[in-house]
């Protein structure tokens, strides 16, 4: 008798799995990272693609500053005047102020080119030479230098012969104002290419909440189930998802219909036993001796075990259910009904519901069992009255709403130490009212598996009141 | 009072009567649903003892097609399936009490002396007339405080007699009631047992209405 069955007891929960990051927190960071990389890219090379055409436009502007210096230089052009008299004269305006400008950046010198000797200069060099490095045997040459007053200037060298005499040509001009023009582009491309990423992610952003929204319904459409709300998942999802939805659907299926198998092979197995049971029992009951008295005695036993095993197994198929839940008013309407009718002399009346659409987070089979039993106990024990009430309860061990069941009867009542005794299992206070002595012991199982509690006190109705507090249905 | 069993085990079936039977019913017995539902159909049974799961037609079938056709015999329902919903559902289809297997004897006679004693009205298991009273319970019987003894039939005639009082009683109605179905009705032994019953009794305890039957008691109401 005392062996207590261990189904579903002692086996530690599982080890709650680390979510991963989110999908969409996914898709957003790869597109993010991918966005931002190949902007950079573009920028980098938008910027070198600038530097190169600005550096050629640059040094093409050194280039007609060079030939209009040899045009200047020379009286004519006739190729074979020059070859007779090789005169070259100090060229005047260039077309350029800035090479009149005292130190303006734009400089220009016409050497010797075997000696090295500046022959002629700008106006702008004030005197000053420009260092240009050596040409060597090459025709023409570019490179930087640092001017006179020590900024970067780029110069373009050209040597040309006048006659039998070789000159190099140089010209120069400052790279400050060509950097700044570098530094500006680079900082527009920069903040263009900031302000398309920042468009490309929030685009993203918004194309992986829209294109994630079914998710998130067959999520809160899961929980619905869940949640006891509804008993099937909505199917209208796109089509990559629906054939999930439609899964699990099945499998919701399939898990009632096994609960269901279970629960008629319990009942199958209680007709099965309880019927020849009561044959043993009545005809040992018809017979007498020690023979007859173990029988009795065994088939007592027998009859709250298996009664008591019964509910386990009941209990164990019930706790795997998802998504049940029943309207609590007519639960009790039945039974009330139902006991005014077994029990005519007793006055069963139920209060409180009238307006309070109040849903059990659970199995109406469950709810009916319950009740029923606390309700039956209370007619047998009645004088004259029972008062069923449910009223919606605040819970303070829980963050769910809670609807309270109480049954009061005016009968003896029981102390302290006996409401204790009777929710023990098999626990029978008074032999002489039949029963199978679980009745209150299988509520407060019940109750306790749906998170729920059961409690024996004295009612003001001067006997028995237990009240039945069970979780209700989010928004009931 | 007449009883009828319906119950496909043999030797459960075969307890009851006998149970029933020891306590001064008279019982027919019946193994299968649509036996059990041609006999509730057809005989005017004081009470049914109906089990709920039963072969060719299931007892809560029964019990509903019996209600449907009109018939308000007090049914006690004997269940293995005994969660409240199957026993709610039993009260729904009509039934007035039920026990769940495994059951004791004792508990199934005091439920079904309950239903035939509220059938009839009457609120205590003792039911009196004058200086008789009858004490279901224990099955006894006094007149003026004294015990008298009783057979079975005479038990049976005046416990209905009681059940009923003040109202008039056909012959056939007690040959119905007092015996099982194969009983041949066109014999006299009812006015045999009235007269024997009388001499128990007192003689002016049971009025003959001439072409009527018999009442026991003052008039009543109907």
């Amino acid at each position: 008798m005392t062996t207590e069955s261990a189904e579903g007891a002692g086996k530690p929960a599982p080890e709650p799995v680390k979510p991963q990051r989110s999908l969409a927190g996914r898709l957003v960071l790869v597109a993010a990272v991918w966005s931002t990389l190949a902007l950079a890219i573009a920028g980098v090379f938008l910027v070198s693609l600038y530097q190169r055409a600005s550096e050629r436009s640059f040094d093409a502007q050194l280039e007609i500053h060079i030939k209009a210096l040899v045009s200047e230089m020379l009286e004519t052009s006739d190729e074979t005047v020059l070859r007779a008299t090789p005169l070259v004269q100090q060229p005047t305006y260039l077309g350029d102020p800035r090479f009149s400008l005292p130190l303006s950046g734009w400089y220009w010198t016409v050497r010797q080119a075997d000696t090295g000797t500046v022959l002629y200069a700008s106006e702008s060099l004030v005197g000053d030479p420009l260092a240009v490095p050596a040409l060597g045997d090459a025709e023409a040459g570019a490179g930087f230098v640092a001017g006179p007053t020590g900024d970067e200037i780029r110069v373009m060298q050209q040597r040309i012969a006048v006659g039998e005499t070789p000159y190099v040509i140089a010209v120069g001009a400052a790279t400050a104002g060509f950097w700044a023009d570098i530094r500006e582009f680079a900082r527009l491309a920069a903040l263009t290419l900031l302000i398309v990423g920042l468009g490309l992610v929030l685009a993203t952003f918004l194309q992986v909440r829209v294109g994630l929204r079914p998710l998130v319904r067959l999520r809160s459409s899961l929980s619905a189930v869940r949640q006891g709300e509804t008993e099937r998942i909505d199917e209208a999802l796109p089509r990559e998802i629906a054939p999930l939805a439609v899964e699990l659907n099945s499998l919701i299926g399939s898990n009632k219909e096994i609960v269901e198998r279970a629960r008629t092979h319990v009942g199958n197995l209680a007709h099965g036993l309880k019927t020849p049971l009561s044959v043993i029992s009545n005809e040992a009951r018809a017979s007498e001796g020690p023979l007859a008295e173990k029988v009795i005695e065994q088939t007592e036993v027998m009859s709250t075990q298996i009664q008591h095993h019964l509910e386990r197994a009941r209990m164990a198929a019930q706790r795997r259910v998802i998504g049940v839940s029943c309207e609590v008013q007519p639960v009790l309407d039945r039974l009330v009904r139902a006991m005014n009718k077994i029990y005519r002399e007793r006055d069963v009346r139920l209060d409180g519901l009238e307006d309070a659409k109040l849903r059990f987070r659970g199995e109406g089979q469950d709810l009916e069992e319950m009740s029923g039993n606390l309700i039956d106990n209370a007619c047998k024990w009645a004088t004259s009255a029972v008062l069923v009430t449910a009223t919606p309860v605040a819970d303070a061990s829980s963050a769910r709403g809670m609807v309270e069941i109480r049954v009061e009867d005016d009968g003896p009542g029981l102390s302290e130490e006996q409401c204790a005794e009777a929710v023990k299992r098999g626990r029978r206070l008074d032999e002489t009212v039949p029963g199978t002595g679980l009745g209150l012991s299988i509520v407060a199982d019940l109750a306790a598996l749906y998170g729920g509690r059961l409690e024996l006190g004295r009612s003001s109705m001067g006997g028995l009141r237990a009240r039945l507090v069970l979780p209700l249905l989010g928004d009931s | 009072m007449r009883l009828l069993i319906v119950e496909d085990d043999k030797d459960l079936n075969r307890q009851l009567v006998t149970a029933l039977e020891e306590a001064g019913y008279v019982v027919d017995s019946a193994f299968d649903g649509e036996e059990g539902h041609f006999l509730g159909d057809t005989e005017p049974y004081d009470a049914v003892v109906l089990d709920l799961g039963l072969p060719t037609l299931d007892g809560l079938s029964v019990l509903e097609k019996w209600r449907r056709d009109g018939k308000t015999m007090p049914v006690l329902i004997l269940t293995a399936r005994d969660r409240w919903s199957d026993k709610v559902a039993g009260i729904d289809a009509g039934a007035d009490d039920y026990v769940a297997k495994p059951f004791h004897m004792e508990e199934v006679l005091a439920r079904v002396r309950a239903l035939v004693r509220r059938a009839a009205g009457h609120a205590s298991n003792e039911l009196t007339c004058g200086n008789v009273r009858l004490d279901l319970r224990a099955g006894r019987v006094t007149v003026d405080g004294s015990p008298i003894k009783l057979t079975s039939h005479e038990y049976r005639l005046l416990s209905y007699l009681l059940h009923h009082q003040g109202k008039v009683i056909s012959r056939t109605e007690l040959t119905e009631h007092l015996y099982d179905q194969d009983f041949d009705r066109d014999s006299n032994t009812v006015e045999v047992f009235v007269g024997r019953l009388r001499k128990k009794i007192g003689a002016d305890m049971i009025e003959t209405i001439r072409g009527l039957g018999y009442r026991l008691g003052e008039a009543g109401d109907d």
